[in-house]
Formats: structure tokens, C-alpha cells, sequence
């Protein structure tokens, strides 16, 4: 019970309290770039899930296997993300392109875009706060970790597909010729950003 | 008082029945010359199966109905073919139509204006004498009856429901035909009940009209039998009530799904006019060459409800009724919410035409961008979103106008009627509905051509 | 200096990069997928307007059209000759030039009194939707004047005059014939640069309602029909027709038309052909 308490928490921080996007503002590149149409929101929006998913498996195994044992945690930490995850999903790109030709061209496109993301780093970065923990044990440890991965790639994708449909009804709106593209669609980012500061407070 | 049945949405017009709605139908002078148009219905035009010079009898096909989805035309008076031209139509179009010369005479063709007892028609009987009659939908849609009437198999109908709620303002030719002609009405529903085989038929009426509520309820009761139950119901005044979809929603608490008809959900929708009309053809043998047209508005002196001949200029009716040319601003056919504003004073009244107005006071369409209140949304009918279908209209994406499902709006014009930037919303509408429609035929082209 | 955790820190992240790269080096083999470069080389000719004139969705789509041999280098009509020649160079092949075309106007406006008072939408594809009037003009087959075609340019090569009668500037027209697809009357038409004489109107009402509505409208009376040496130009359902098998493009006919309805286009299409060449010229000198 206590465990499924726990699990709830960082799905709900994952996606709403502590969304990535909008609470706290990494991968605004993907977030203006891929949300001009919602299909590709959704696309771009899947292959984050599934990088952010392997990222912290990946990672928090290395972690737990290299970095700590070594006592490199404090320093290479980062280097070694980067590594390991461009690494990643290039390989699993290079896989998906032969091995599932349909998926790939859902995902394939975008996949290159966030090898290196922020907000893919950043989850690895967030996911060491786990292992800190006193009295945690390792596939615990591990297990939330990929956890946290899923469902901040969901918050994230919530932001991006909402920000998609925002932006696919400022396209057909009156917006001021200074204003038009991404100057209105930040603004609009600000104001969504403000909403979810909403969710702060459960927290 | 207990809640009137109706539906989810809609707007509240003022009404400006009062202006007609006390005139006895009279019948309009019939005119030396008649235009009768061979587009009077939605489907093929018919096709001329008379010749210049050839005399005509009231009552003949002069129009043969080109395939399932089309109606036949008949000669509104006795006399002669003077020219096959060309007209405006009431539905906006252009069409062929024939020039008859009126001899005065009004000799009925053989077989017409004899009566006689229908009771042992069979439901195919029924069905052809109403496609013979050229019946069509008389509210103003004009969609032929008998194809209505004809469920593809597997489909029943178990409820007919009749339409005489008459919603758009101005109107009163319903009012006026349930009022003074109450039993052939009835006994047109019936019909109509036996050509689909149910049991159950209701008669929406307005609450606005409580005296043609009540007449229309104790001639039911007095008409109802065990085996054709009859019942007349009163709804709130609202528009578009009378809406096919509005109705069944009010009276059945059905919804017709998206892109479906009501016959899937076992519903039939006729106006009271094509009732009296199915009366007529099947008692009394006359298929359909006149109808009553209310005419009115603030610029015509005299409003009235007329019986007119089709063919008959509109501009005769107007006249008729003592109407102010230099008053009048705008003319429309139909009624003000739905009707098209016309400007040909030659155009003939067609099987459709519920009314005819002359008003003073026409609105300037300088409309401004959409401010998001959502008053057409609460009034929308349909259940769509107009201000997001009037903004994807006005940028000129209207293909993206078919995933917010711009093809289930009825057009009935209530977001047009409330929205406050004065958009003309339903135009939009009906302009991405066209452009849907013509990507479609190229797609369909497209994959032949593959 | 702590020699050991220095050596350690570079061990393992050299033993990562070698791990790691010696996997992607065998997945690159393994997986490996053989993608034609030449799509994206084409594509990146073509003129990225998306404009649909090739009949392929957008040029991405053109463009593996063409590498899949599926379609012609031919048909990209804003690229022009040069993006054709561009385009055989990657395919290594040859094309035979592609001569440019342009959309013109087949109605001249000729003050056509109005009909009715419209407050509907400016768009002429609203105005004749079924039941709001058609275009307020007493033609119901020349030009209404809201000027969808010029909205519809991607080039801006049409503009309104003060008479709402487009006006195409062939400087800037492709002929990539998205006004032809808006037009609600067909009034626009795609041709070639050298076909220089053009009946413009499309009128088929009686020759005597057009006389009195069009200053500028065929009334059927059959001159140029006697006048053409060539048999190529008659008067169908009122209307005057080239037919550009037999027309020599003398223009007989647009000096005997009382009403200017035939234009020739050709002095105007010269010198500018001209121009254009000559700026070729020194561009390569």
C-alpha cells in the first residue's frame, strides 16, 4: 500500500506537479519545434516517452553498477549519460529503421531530434535523487526510476499535445503581423505554464 | 407547468407570426403565364416530356423524374406549352423550366381530381401514388417522399412523427393548413404509417400554437385506433424545433448518430404540408400543383396565407398581397432564419416554398473577428462548435473544417442569428461543406482513375 | 593529485566509448537500410512551395516520384526550365526545355451593372454557394470580383484592380494553376508563353443580353468566325472558340472584334521574352 502511495506520487509529480515542460522549462526546443500539428505532437511526443523510458534504465544501471562502485558519481555523472543515451537511441534507431519500418516512420524522424534533449538528461539527473535515498534497495531503486521516465515523457507529452492544439487554432486566428508564429505561441506557453503552477500547491 | 419536451440547444427568434397568422388561406389569382421549374426538389432535375405548342391538362406530367432521387412535375393549369427556358430557382439555382399558358379553363387531366378510397392499398401502392404525385418535402428541404418512404432493407421505422411545428418566424402556412384542414392532415400520417407499416405516429406542435394543438390532438384521439396510435405533442417554442434531427431528439429522446439518418433509428419526419399533400394524392387523385405560401413580412400591407399555383411568379403573390416595392429592403423565400434572400420578381413559387417575406429592415453583414463567447455553441443544435467552424472558414482551411464535423450541421442559422460580431457563420459552413463535397468527387475521381 | 581516480574516471569512460562504439559500428552493418540518396537531392531542388501543380502531395512527394521514375521531371511548373535541367542532371538524363506558362483571366469585367446588394463573405467560392445569388454581377459567367484567385497565389503574382478584376503579373505567375483549381467560374486558364491569342470571355448567354450587360463580352457575332483564314475560330452556344489545332495565331480576329473580346498577347510576351533573355546573357558573361 505504502509502496503504491509512493509509485502514485511521482506519477502525478511526473506529469502535472513537476511537468517538464512547463514547471520545469526543459526541452523547449521540441516543445515550440513539433507543435505546430498535432499528429506530429503526438508522434514526437511517443518517441520522448519511449527515449526517456530507456534513458532511465540505462542510466540508473551504470549508475548503481559504474559510477558508484568507483566513486565517480559526483563528477562523471553527466558525461556518462550523455554517452550512454546519444548511444542509445541511435542504436535503436538504427534497429527500428530495419526491424520495424512502420514504427520508424512514426517515430524515426524525431528520435534524432532528442538523442541528446535536455529533458532526457534531465530525468536521468532527477532519477539519481532515488538512489540517495536511505534504506532503498536496488531493483526499487530501479523500478522507480523507469517509472518516473514513463510519465515525465507523458507530461511531456501532454504539454506538447495541447500546446499542438493551441497552436493549430492560432493559425487560424487574427493574431497581430509582429505577433504571428512563435512570439504568440510563447505566449501562449507562458500562459499554459501558469496554469500548471496550479498543480503546485498539491504538492 | 410541467416541462415542455425538447432539445438541447437552440435560440429564441422573436416569432412576428401575429402579422398572418389570422388569415384564412385564401386561393392567389392564377396567372396567365406559369413558370414551372423542373429542379423543385433536391436529387435530378426531371426531364420535359412535352413539346412547345402542346396543350397541357391540369394535373399531367409535364417533368418525368430522372432515377430514384428526383420527382416528378406535373402541369399546375390547363393550357398550352409557350417555351422550354431557362428560371431561377427558390433553391438558389438555375434550372429549365417550362413557360404554360393558362386557358382559364382548369380542366383536370383524365384520372386526376377523382376520388377515391384508399383503404386497400397496399404500402407499394401507397408509395407510388405518392412518387407518381411528385410529392416532395414541403417544409422547405424538398427531398422527394417516396424515397423517404422507401427504408433500404433491414431498416424499419417504428414512429412517424409530424411536423408542425413550424419554428421559423413569420411563418404560418402550417398553422394555418393544421387549423382549417385538420382531418386530411391526419389521414395523410396515416398513410404515411401504413406505407412504412408502424403503429405509432406523433404530431409535434409548438406550444406558441395552442388552438392548432388542440385541434390537432382531438382529431388524432377521434382518428386513433389499437392499431395506428396517434398523438399530438406539444414542444417548447423553440428554434430550430422543427428541425428533423430536433424533432426526433424533443419527441423520441433518440439522437440521430453523426452522419447518419434518422430512418437508423427507426424515426420518419414529415411536415404537414407533404401530409395533406399524401392526402390529397391518394383520396382525392391530384398530385401536387399548388401550396400554401405565407406571405408577409413588414413591407406587404396585407399578409396572408395564400394557396398558389407552382409556376406562379412570386412577384403576382406580392403584389397580391399589396406589397411596398420601395419599403422592401429584402426578399426571402422560405423563412428568415433558413429561407434565401432573392431578387427576381419572376421567380416562381416551387413545391418548397413556405413562405414568402418582404422585410424593411436588413441587417449590414460588417462583421468582426470571433471574441469566443460562445453564445452560438450554447444555441448550436447539432452540438458543433461554430465559432471554431466559422475561424477555419474564414482562414480558408476548409478541408480542416471536416474533421470538426462540418458535415453534421443543419444549417439552420442559430449561431448565425446570436453571435454577437455579426459573423456570417452558416456561409462559411456551407462553403466548406461545398469545398468538402468537391474534394471528396476528386478523391473518388481519383481512386477510379487508379 | 589523485593519479588513481583520474586513471579510473579515464578508463571507464574510454571503456564506454569503445563498448558503445564498437556496437553501433556492428548495428550500422547489421541493420543496415539502403535509402536512395537522390530523393533528398531533388528535393532539395524543387522550390519547397508545396503548391501541388506536379499533382503529388507537396514536393517531398514529387521528388520520390521522380527518383522512383513513377513521374516526369517535367511537371514542377514554379521551378521552371532550370529546376527541370537540375533535376536531369541528379537523374542523369536529358529533358527538352520546358517552355513557361502563365494563367490568365478569360473575362475583361466591361462594367457589368449589378444585380442585388451582397453582405455575405468576399470570397467568390461563398457567393455561389447555392442560394446567395451567384456574384452580384448581371453576368452569371464572368468574374464575381472578390478576389479568391489572388488570395489563393503562393507567388502574389495576382492582384485586384479598382474594378475587382484580377490582374496577373507573368513576371511573377509559374503557372502552377492554383487559381484555376479556386475559380469558381473557371475563368482561369493555364498556357503556354507562345499561345498568345486568347478569347476572353466565357459568356454563353444570347449574344443581345450580353450587348447590353458587357462592354467587353462575345455577343456571337460571328466576325471573326468570316474573318479567320484558317477555319480555327467559331461561334458555339454563343460563344467565340479558338481551336488551337488549326490557329496560326495571326490575329485576324482581334482586329475584327467589335467588342474586344480577343485579345493578342504576343508584342507584350516578346518584349518581355526578350528582356529576360538578354538578362540571361549578361548574367553568364
Amino acid at each position: 500500500m505504502e509502496q503504491a502511495v509512493i509509485y502514485l506520487k511521482i506519477i502525478f509529480a511526473a506529469v502535472f506537479v513537476q511537468n517538464f515542460v512547463l514547471s520545469k522549462f526543459l526541452g523547449l526546443c521540441p516543445f515550440i519545434g513539433v507543435s505546430k500539428k498535432r499528429s506530429s505532437a503526438i508522434g514526437m511526443g511517443l518517441a520522448v516517452i519511449f527515449v526517456m523510458t530507456l534513458a532511465s534504465a540505462a542510466t540508473m544501471l551504470i549508475y548503481q553498477y559504474l559510477l558508484k562502485p568507483f566513486k565517480m558519481e559526483f563528477y562523471l555523472d553527466i558525461v556518462s549519460f550523455i554517452v550512454v543515451i546519444a548511444a542509445l537511441v541511435q542504436f535503436v534507431e538504427l534497429a527500428m529503421r530495419k526491424l520495424a519500418p512502420a514504427l520508424y516512420k512514426a517515430l524515426g524522424i524525431y528520435l534524432p531530434l532528442i538523442t541528446t534533449n535536455c529533458a532526457v538528461l534531465g530525468v536521468t539527473q532527477l532519477n539519481l535523487e532515488f538512489a540517495k535515498l536511505n534504506g532503498i534497495t536496488l531493483t526499487d531503486c530501479l523500478l522507480r526510476s523507469i517509472v518516473n521516465g514513463v510519465f515525465a515523457g507523458v507530461g511531456f507529452t501532454l504539454a506538447l499535445v495541447l500546446m499542438a492544439g493551441i497552436r493549430e487554432r492560432l493559425e487560424s486566428s487574427p493574431v497581430p503581423e509582429c505577433m504571428q508564429g512563435v512570439p504568440i505561441a510563447f505566449i501562449a506557453a507562458a500562459c499554459m505554464a501558469l496554469a500548471f503552477f496550479g498543480f503546485a500547491g498539491i504538492a | 407547468m410541467a416541462f415542455l419536451k425538447t432539445f438541447k440547444g437552440g435560440v429564441h427568434p422573436p416569432d412576428h407570426k401575429q402579422l398572418s397568422k389570422d388569415a384564412a388561406i385564401t386561393e392567389a389569382m392564377v396567372p396567365e403565364l406559369l413558370t414551372v421549374p423542373m429542379a423543385q426538389h433536391i436529387g435530378k432535375p426531371a426531364q420535359p416530356v412535352v413539346k412547345v405548342t402542346d396543350e397541357v391538362k391540369r394535373g399531367q406530367v409535364i417533368g418525368e423524374s430522372q432515377g430514384f432521387v428526383s420527382a416528378n412535375v406535373h402541369s399546375p393549369v390547363s393550357g398550352k406549352v409557350k417555351r422550354i427556358t431557362e428560371c431561377n430557382t427558390p433553391l438558389g439555382t438555375k434550372t429549365q423550366a417550362i413557360l404554360i399558358e393558362n386557358d382559364g379553363q382548369d380542366t383536370w387531366a383524365e384520372g386526376c381530381n377523382v376520388e377515391s378510397n384508399p383503404e386497400n392499398l397496399t404500402p407499394k401502392e401507397i408509395r407510388s401514388r405518392i412518387a407518381d404525385a411528385g410529392i416532395v418535402g414541403m417544409g422547405g428541404a424538398t427531398f422527394p417522399t417516396h424515397v423517404k418512404l422507401s427504408p433500404p432493407e433491414g431498416k424499419t421505422i417504428d414512429t412517424v412523427l409530424l411536423n408542425g411545428v413550424e419554428c421559423e418566424p413569420y411563418l404560418t402556412s402550417d398553422y394555418r393548413l393544421m387549423l382549417e384542414s385538420p382531418d386530411t392532415i391526419v389521414k395523410g400520417l396515416q398513410l404515411v404509417m401504413r406505407a412504412v407499416n408502424c403503429n405509432n405516429g406523433y404530431i409535434g406542435v409548438e406550444a406558441n400554437k395552442p388552438d392548432a394543438f388542440k385541434i390537432m390532438e382531438k382529431t388524432c384521439k377521434e382518428l386513433s385506433s389499437s392499431d395506428a396510435r396517434l398523438a399530438a405533442v406539444m414542444l417548447e417554442v423553440k428554434y430550430p424545433q422543427g428541425g428533423e434531427k430536433q424533432l426526433i431528439e424533443a419527441v423520441l429522446n433518440r439522437e440521430v448518430p453523426s452522419g447518419r439518418l434518422p430512418m437508423d433509428i427507426g424515426a420518419l419526419v414529415q411536415n404537414v404540408g407533404s401530409s395533406h399533400a399524401i392526402y390529397q394524392a391518394c383520396y382525392l387523385n391530384r398530385p401536387l400543383t399548388e401550396r400554401i405560401v405565407a406571405v408577409t413580412g413588414e413591407a406587404v400591407a396585407e399578409p396572408a396565407n395564400l394557396l398558389a399555383r407552382i409556376g406562379t411568379p412570386i412577384g403576382d403573390l406580392l403584389r397580391h398581397c399589396r406589397f411596398d416595392e420601395e419599403k422592401a429592403v429584402k426578399l426571402i423565400c422560405g423563412g428568415p432564419m433558413m429561407g434565401l434572400a432573392h431578387f427576381d420578381l419572376e421567380m416562381p413559387v416551387n413545391k418548397g416554398m413556405s413562405g414568402l417575406l418582404a422585410l424593411t429592415d436588413a441587417s449590414d453583414w460588417d462583421f468582426r473577428h470571433c471574441i469566443r463567447c460562445g453564445r452560438c455553441v450554447d444555441g448550436c443544435a447539432a452540438h458543433l462548435l461554430p465559432s471554431e467552424l466559422s475561424i477555419i472558414g474564414e482562414s480558408g482551411r476548409f478541408l480542416d473544417a471536416e474533421e470538426a464535423n462540418v458535415m453534421d450541421c443543419i444549417e439552420c442559422g442559430a449561431c448565425t442569428y446570436v453571435c454577437p460580431a455579426r459573423r456570417p457563420i452558416v456561409q462559411w459552413i456551407k462553403l466548406a461543406k461545398q469545398e468538402i463535397m468537391k474534394e471528396r468527387l476528386r478523391k473518388a475521381e481519383q481512386a477510379k482513375a487508379v | 593529485m589523485d593519479w588513481k581516480a583520474l586513471s579510473i574516471a579515464l578508463g571507464s569512460m574510454a571503456g564506454i566509448g569503445a563498448v558503445l562504439g564498437i556496437v553501433l559500428a556492428w548495428g550500422s552493418k547489421r541493420f543496415f537500410v539502403k535509402v536512395d540518396e537522390r530523393v533528398e537531392q531533388v528535393e532539395a531542388i524543387l522550390p519547397g512551395v508545396n503548391c501541388g501543380a506536379c499533382g503529388f502531395p507537396g514536393c517531398s512527394g514529387y521528388a520520390e516520384a521522380i527518383v522512383t521514375s513513377e513521374a516526369t521531371m517535367t511537371l514542377c511548373s514554379p521551378g521552371g526550365a532550370e529546376c527541370a535541367h537540375d533535376i536531369a542532371r541528379i537523374m542523369g538524363a536529358e529533358v527538352e526545355a520546358v517552355e513557361p506558362k502563365y494563367a490568365l483571366t478569360a473575362c475583361q469585367g466591361g462594367n457589368v451593372p449589378n444585380r442585388f446588394d451582397y453582405s455575405g463573405v468576399h470570397d467568390c467560392r461563398a457567393a455561389v454557394v447555392p442560394g446567395m445569388g451567384g456574384g452580384i454581377k448581371h453576368c452569371t459567367y464572368g468574374c464575381i470580383g472578390y478576389g479568391t484567385c489572388a488570395r489563393a497565389c503562393p507567388f502574389g503574382a495576382i492582384t485586384m484592380n479598382d474594378k475587382q478584376m484580377p490582374v496577373i503579373d507573368e513576371e511573377k505567375c509559374t503557372g502552377c494553376g492554383r487559381c484555376v483549381e479556386v475559380c469558381p467560374r473557371d475563368l482561369n486558364r493555364i498556357d503556354r508563353e507562345s499561345r498568345t491569342v486568347f478569347v476572353l470571355c466565357t459568356s454563353h448567354d444570347k449574344g443581345a443580353v450580353t450587348n447590353k450587360i458587357c462592354d467587353h463580352g462575345c455577343i456571337a457575332c460571328k466576325k471573326c468566325e468570316q474573318e479567320c483564314p484558317f477555319d480555327a475560330i467559331h461561334v458555339i452556344d454563343n460563344l467565340a472558340v479558338i481551336d488551337y489545332e488549326k490557329c496560326k495565331l495571326c490575329g485576324k480576329c482581334v482586329d475584327v472584334c467589335p467588342k474586344g473580346v480577343i485579345v493578342n498577347l504576343r508584342k507584350e510576351r516578346r518584349a518581355r521574352k526578350q528582356a529576360r533573355e538578354t538578362a540571361a546573357k549578361e548574367a553568364t558573361t
